[in-house]
């Protein structure tokens, strides 16, 4: 939406004549950049015609010059400006030009169309900066920044520049950059935080969780030996570098192990399954509309990938096209959830628009989507652009493959992407209308003609048989046989219960002696099934002693034919094989396999009947019956079949049923259970494989700076270029677009690593600034002398407070609210009782109980936890990044949850367990740094202390059990409930 | 939003943070200009009301179909506009107004068969205003609404439901809305409840606080009688005194850092938060526990209705709240992103199925205010984003309108039983005292005794526009 501000400014403008003669450059060119040059300029040039010089505009077009210098009145730009009809109109969409912007058009006219000479043409859109690839600038040089700045500054900013110098020599690469920007700013950076703040930022934001008392500890004192002095420095290095150096190690240190973290993985898989638009399957009841079922396998590939760096490049690759890639590779598949998750029942073109606009929004930083109906406005993109990327996808569909485990496929199994339609064509929508398919002309599968640095390389991939018969998988066998064992001891103890009611039966009935029900499986006879007339009408709810013989029958029966089940999976199993391996397959087997069947299919009609006679002499409830159709006819149904089947067994011959081990999605809501079943295509189109190789390619511009972008919005808390999700002509060059590019090249250098993003980012010096907008330190106030309450008298904002409130030159560190996620996992973490575990099905979202990390709750539009919806959990459609809201609301879950307040009783247990003195004071005090990381102040210290003691006296009041862990406990509480708990500083 | 937001957060140096700060960028002699002062919370001149109920139909009401009979419609049916005597109607300087947002949009296209009337129409009250049969209880009060029919917008699809709160079309930069402006410039008449509350589905943008602050949204409500407000109780075992201690603590170690951290809006909104919310637990629940009202009550908002309950039930909360000092409560009727009035299509269906929701428990919450004396002092309104086509789309629905609507006002020192305004003869545009949506929230700050342009704040220059014209027809 905010897209379209320029054209809102444009309808601003003032007549120029009111601030006195028009000017080309001030007040015609803008009316004509908004309005008219996406068709008359640099995009596009519609009837011949360039708008975007003067020259050009004196020039014209197809129809002639646009204009006639000093007269307004026959030009043709002022005839189709203020034409009224719609069809003669410029500009033919959106508003017409307002009065004044056309009165500006014909004074300028008037006036001769005066316009400079020097004027140049509206830049090829191809030399936008982002459609560029990245190139590494030179990295300014702290020392040089520093003495060039000093003749420029003030007296007084100039010492301080010096000083400063000289204490940067060291600059990172992305200190260097962003210092160089402040200079030219006279900004000055604001000091480093207070260590342990810098602790706790680091170790939120890389594991989402907060540094616990011992490492808050351990990272102070080894802070404090790397600063202490060393006797007699041997070659005289300066002392001050030697204590840099030395702390350097100390954080370089903590961040390898955040960094080895495998909660590393799970906080920053979270971030990506926002910007990839996690969401697990929601439909209408037990109908599955959206994404799939156990999606969560591409979860865990999320965050086993980035817990093993996997580079970015492979990553993409993987998701967009892991079954091209490794078809038969379960735990590359799993990558294709990115894929699947796009799934929709009702709409084939609703779905393919999905994943157009955010396959190219989260990797391409494009709004593709704009395209859809009409070509782009501001990037060469043209509709023909987004149905050619379409096409890439037209082929895929989803489905779920048997994994290691189960062969139920509602238990578990691999959501993943394939190609199922290797030919379906894809037309153009006119104006984005589904209903008008240009069927004229098929699209063909390709990437914007403007970015094609290279061409897409599209070879289809033949698949190995497993990857389109997934009933060759090895653990295939496993699952099906564990099944059939399952059911036969099913069948086994249904026979034993069957055969203790026959015993009770006829113990209670005067004991007649037991006719054997054993079936002789084999024989093939069946007894006859009429029901003794002469019985007496069973008194509702006991069995009568035919009728227990008879169910007795009946399990027996299914007991045999379950016995047969195994048998028949091998064999079947082994024919398959036989006949994926070969072009020529065994007949023995397939033949043996046709016989198995035809013998389980027969011991199955036999239980059947068995069933059916059942049903006949022990009706089941009257409720049951209405809805069931007529013993008899079922009992006559069952005879036929069974019929067959004793004919089928003699001639088995060698068609049998293939086992399955997949399920397709459905495509759409009336497709059969038959079509389902068809054979996939044993080749995929490749052409998901070309786009995520054109998309991880070192030459694409855009891929690793929006990568960049977005890792930067998150620990920064604000992005290098403002919206993430566009990197189109309408992002003008960023202040820091040297610094964006220099770390995209060094990321593409680094194997697209993650990691090594990561550790450039956080051992920068601007990542350890402290978040204050001025001078006030917290060391001043720790001052035993200072009475903190007139802090107020001594703080001065820095200048930059003003000149740069919006911080987008870096003077600071932004501080960020802790995401849903992360409030809810610091706080069991906190306390204690975090589950470690990694990885698995979900969790209910109502499990409110729950020790999991939060993302480990099944989310989807209708899955949603209470506590985490609070404070704006990821919506699932589509989240680039997440929202901070403050609302009285998120106060009272912080207060009054259960979450929080069992939490803090853990908490306070915890501290008292772990502190040396139980005093109050020293209590305050490691409460204030595990929970703050920051050490009290002295009214801060008085003002907790004498909240205890009124906690301690309440409790004792309402003689609660232990008040003195009572009041502990609401001190916790209340320091949760800190806005420096929440934030992260 | 998250980056909009936040970037006009920290430029301002406004919002509620921003006036902590700025006061103290004035004592220390920071920029700022050193005229400008925060409001006091109190009305500029004597205010005629207090509080306002802004009810808003999502979607896009029919104008003809409820306070705007247009009997040509039916008389011409089938006819294209050039087949009427009014095919002179149309002026194009007005329908250059509208600025489309989705380019090649099909929505508000000119649907230029006239469509025939779907209700018929009879005159209501002592003032025989012509009220729409979908609207039975609504006609029968009518003279306590002044209808205003000659409303214009210029978002011809549903951004115009932001630009009906905010004045501005979305293409915009976009300000604050009406509810946001209230709130900023009146002080609370009762601290225990948050001063600005919305019920209702919203999709659009819900940050009605924009550069004033997240302190100047809208506090939304579910009015849900098993919950009616998340974690409102402690589920913890703690006193409701330790609780008040907690949050006391809270508040003062809050501000302790706020020592530290000047200028961190974030922080001051959450300080206020706070506040409001260790209020709020107690005041919220009991605000919209209707079970106190008599059956008679519930019966008038038609609480024994399943169709009227829904909407009934936000209305007599609605009532409870302003009872209780609340100064603007907002209820957005119809779901679904678009809104469920978007009758594109099987518009007699449509509308007369959601009339019947909203129409009882309205002109119930109008004849409940008016008995207990609070309609003289709280201004409801009624309104939607645009009108629907004269003309028909597809066989039986009409499509955006934005030339010509209707809106209706009452209580507050609005007179009743007016009409204000006209559409021409096919109710197209609005041809007699036409008013942008900007003069309802021009009227409002009016009848609160606010003037719009002493709110304005340093670096944020409002557009005339924006101010609106008071609608000096509707007043007492």
């Amino acid at each position: 939406m905010k897209f379209i501000a320029l054209i809102a400014l444009a309808g601003l403008v003032l007549p120029a004549s009111a601030a006195g003669k028009v000017d080309y450059l001030r007040d015609v060119k803008p009316i004509l950049a908004a309005r008219c040059y996406s068709c008359h300029g640099a995009l596009k040039q519609e009837s011949k015609l360039r708008l975007d010089t003067a020259e050009s505009i004196r020039k014209g077009g197809k129809h002639g010059p646009a204009i006639i210098a000093g007269k307004p009145a026959p030009s043709l730009l002022v005839k189709k400006v203020s034409a009224h009809s719609l069809d003669e109109r410029m500009p033919p969409e959106g508003e017409p030009l307002h009065a004044p912007q056309i009165a500006t058009l014909r004074e300028w006219i008037s006036a001769g169309a005066p316009a400079p000479k020097d004027e140049r043409p509206e830049s090829d859109p191809r030399e936008h900066w982002a459609f560029k690839p990245p190139v590494k600038a030179v990295v300014p040089e702290a020392r040089a920044i520093g003495e060039g700045a000093v003749g420029k500054q003030p007296k007084a900013a100039r010492t301080t520049t010096s000083v400063r110098a000289s204490l940067i020599t060291n600059l990172s690469p992305l200190d260097a950059f962003l210092e160089a920007q402040r200079r030219t700013q006279n900004l000055n950076a604001q000091p480093p935080a207070e260590p342990s703040l810098w602790l706790r930022r680091v170790t939120l934001d890389l594991t989402g969780l907060p540094p616990t008392r011992e490492e808050l500890a351990a990272f102070e004192r080894d802070l404090s030996v790397s600063r202490s002095p060393i006797p007699a420095p041997a070659s005289g290095v300066d002392e001050q570098v030697r204590k840099r150096e030395g702390e350097s190690r100390v954080r370089a240190a903590v961040v390898e192990r955040l960094l080895a973290s495998p909660h590393y993985g799970e906080r920053w898989g979270r971030h990506f399954m926002d910007i990839w638009r996690y969401s697990d399957w929601w439909g209408l009841g037990a109908q599955l509309r959206y994404s799939q079922k156990h999606i969560w396998h591409w979860r865990d590939w999320i965050v086993e990938s980035l817990n093993a760096d996997k580079g970015y490049d492979r990553m993409i690759i993987e998701q967009i096209a892991g079954d091209e890639l490794a078809p038969t590779d379960p735990a590359t598949l799993r990558a294709t959830g990115f894929m699947a998750r796009n799934y929709y029942l009702f709409n084939r073109t609703t779905w393919m628009d999905d994943v157009v606009e955010h396959t190219s929004k989260a990797f391409l930083g494009l709004t593709m989507n704009c395209a859809k109906c009409h070509d782009h406005k501001y990037d060469p993109l043209t509709t023909t652009d987004y149905y050619a990327m379409r096409a890439i996808f037209e082929p895929y569909h989803a489905r779920l493959d048997e994994l290691p485990g189960t062969a139920d496929l509602e238990k578990d199994g691999l959501p993943r992407a394939f190609d199922l339609h290797l030919d379906r064509p894809t037309y153009i929508h006119v104006k984005g209308d589904e209903k008008k398919p240009d069927t004229n002309r098929v699209i063909a599968a390709a990437i914007p003609a403007s970015l094609a640095f290279k061409p897409l390389v599209i070879a289809p991939v033949p698949l190995p048989a497993p990857a389109h018969n997934p009933a060759l998988q090895p653990w295939v066998l496993t699952n099906h046989l564990l099944a059939a064992e399952e059911q036969i001891t099913v069948a086994r103890q249904s026979v034993e219960t069957a055969q203790k009611k026959l015993t009770e039966v006829e113990r209670a009935s005067g004991a007649r002696t037991p006719t054997s029900a054993a079936p002789k499986p084999d024989a093939g006879v069946r007894a006859s099934a009429v029901a003794p007339a002469a019985a007496p009408p069973a008194p509702a709810a006991t069995t009568t002693a035919e009728q227990a013989r008879g169910a007795l029958k009946a399990a027996e029966f299914t007991l045999a034919a379950a016995q047969l089940r195994p048998a028949m999976v091998s064999a079947v199993w082994n024919a398959d094989a036989s006949r994926a391996a070969h072009s020529r397959s065994n007949s023995n087997l397939l033949a043996a396999a046709a016989t198995a069947e035809a013998k389980f299919k027969l011991a199955q009609a036999q239980a059947e009947l068995a069933k059916a006679e059942l049903e006949l002499i022990a009706p089941a409830t009257e409720a049951k019956k209405k809805k069931e159709p007529d013993a008899e006819k079922k009992l006559k149904t069952a005879q036929e079949v069974l019929a067959k089947a004793q004919k089928a067994i003699s001639a088995a011959g060698t068609n049998y049923t293939s086992l399955r081990a997949t399920l397709k999605a459905f495509e759409g809501p009336d497709e059969s259970e038959a079509h389902r079943q068809l054979p996939y295509p044993t080749t995929s189109t490749g052409r998901r494989l070309a786009l995520a190789q054109w998309l991880a390619d070192r030459q694409n511009p855009l891929t690793a700076r929006v990568l960049v972008n977005h890792v930067w919005t998150r620990h920064f808390s604000q992005p290098l270029v403002a919206n993430v999700t566009d990197f189109g002509r309408r992002a003008a060059k960023p202040v820091h677009a040297e610094l964006l590019d220099w770390l995209a090249v060094d990321f593409m250098e680094h194997g697209w690593s993650l990691k090594h993003l990561h550790r450039r980012i956080v051992l920068s010096e601007a990542y350890r600034m402290a978040s204050t907008y001025g001078s006030v330190s917290v060391r001043a106030s720790e001052r035993p002398d200072s009475k903190s309450l007139s802090l107020s008298h001594s703080l001065t904002l820095s200048p930059a407070h003003t000149t740069d409130p919006e911080n987008k030159f870096y003077w600071r560190m932004n501080s960020q609210r802790m995401d849903a996620n992360v409030l809810r996992d610091s706080l069991l973490h906190l306390a204690g009782t975090l589950d470690p575990k990694l990885g698995g099905p979900t969790i209910d979202a109502k499990r409110e109980d729950s020790l999991r990390r939060s993302f480990y709750f099944t989310q989807s539009p209708e899955d949603l936890n209470k506590f985490l919806e609070m404070f704006d959990n990821a919506n699932t459609k589509e989240c680039y990044r997440r929202d901070e809201s403050i609302l009285p609301q998120q106060a009272l879950a912080l207060a009054n949850s259960k979450l929080v307040s069992t939490a803090a009783a853990k908490v306070a247990e915890r501290l008292v367990k772990d502190s040396e003195s139980a005093s109050d004071e020293a209590f305050i005090r490691t409460t204030f740094t595990t929970l703050l990381a920051t050490t009290p102040t002295p009214a801060e210290k008085k003002l907790c202390a004498d909240s205890l003691a009124q906690f301690l006296a309440a409790a004792q009041e309402r003689k609660s059990a232990q008040p003195e862990a009572k009041a502990r406990a609401a001190l916790v509480h209340a320091l949760l409930n800190h806005n420096d708990f929440i934030t992260i500083r | 939003m998250n980056p909009t937001r936040r970037s006009f957060l920290t430029r301002s140096g406004l919002g509620f943070g921003g006036l902590a700060l700025g006061t103290m960028l004035a004592r220390d002699g920071f920029g700022l200009e050193s005229s400008w002062r925060p409001p006091t919370g109190l009305p500029h001149f004597p205010a005629r009301a207090k509080s306002v109920i802004w009810i808003f139909l999502r979607g896009g009401l029919s104008h003809m179909e409820s306070f705007d009979p247009k009997p040509a419609l039916t008389q011409y049916a089938g006819k294209t506009f050039a087949e009427t005597p009014f095919k002179g109607i149309d002026d194009a300087e007005r329908r250059k107004r509208v600025r489309v947002v989705v380019v090649n949009d099909a929505n508000g296209q000119q649907r230029n068969k006239v469509y025939p009337l779907q209700v018929g129409f009879a005159p209501g009250g002592k003032s025989g205003i012509e009220v729409s049969d979908w609207f039975p209880h609504l006609r029968a009060s009518v003279d306590d609404l002044a209808i205003v029919r000659s409303m214009w917008t210029t978002d011809d699809n549903h951004g115009a439901q932001i630009q009906f709160h905010s004045g501005r079309h979305m293409l915009d930069v976009q300000e604050p809305t009406i509810g946001a402006w209230v709130n900023y410039g009146l002080g609370s008449l009762n601290e225990n409840l948050p001063q600005f509350i919305n019920m209702g589905p919203r999709f659009f943008d819900k940050r009605d606080g924009r550069y004033l602050g997240p302190a100047y949204d809208a506090v939304p409500l579910v009015i849900d009688p098993r919950e009616p407000l998340a974690y409102a109780r402690p589920e913890g075992d703690i006193s409701s005194a330790e609780q008040q201690m907690q949050f006391d603590l809270v508040g003062k170690l809050n501000r302790l850092k706020a020592t530290q951290y000047p200028g961190d809006q974030a922080l001051d909104a959450r300080i206020k938060s706070y506040e409001l919310a260790y209020r709020m637990q107690m005041a919220v629940p009991e605000a919209v526990n209707t079970e106190s009202e008599t059956e008679e009550t519930k019966k008038l908002y038609g609480l024994d209705q399943a169709g009227t309950k829904p909407f009934g039930t936000q209305l007599l909360a609605a009532r409870r709240f302003v009872e209780r000092g609340v100064r603007f409560i907002q209820i957005q009727h119809g779901d679904g992103a678009a809104g469920s009035w978007d009758a594109h299509s099987s518009l007699k269906a449509n509308h007369s199925t959601l009339s019947a929701q909203v129409d009882k428990p309205t002109a119930g919450l109008l004849h409940d205010l008016k008995r207990r004396g609070l309609l003289d002092e709280t201004i409801v309104v009624f309104a939607t984003e645009f009108g629907r086509t004269p003309g028909s789309q597809g066989s039986d629905g009409r499509d955006h309108h934005p030339y010509g609507f209707s809106v209706w006002l009452a209580g507050g020192g609005i007179k009743g039983g007016i009409v204000h305004g006209a559409t021409d003869e096919l109710g197209f545009h609005a041809v007699e005292d036409a008013h942008y949506v900007t003069d309802i929230h021009a009227t409002l700050l009016h009848q609160l005794g606010l003037k719009g342009r002493k709110l304005e704040v340093p670096d944020r220059k409002r557009l005339d526009l924006d101010y609106g014209e008071v609608i000096k027809g509707v007043l007492v």
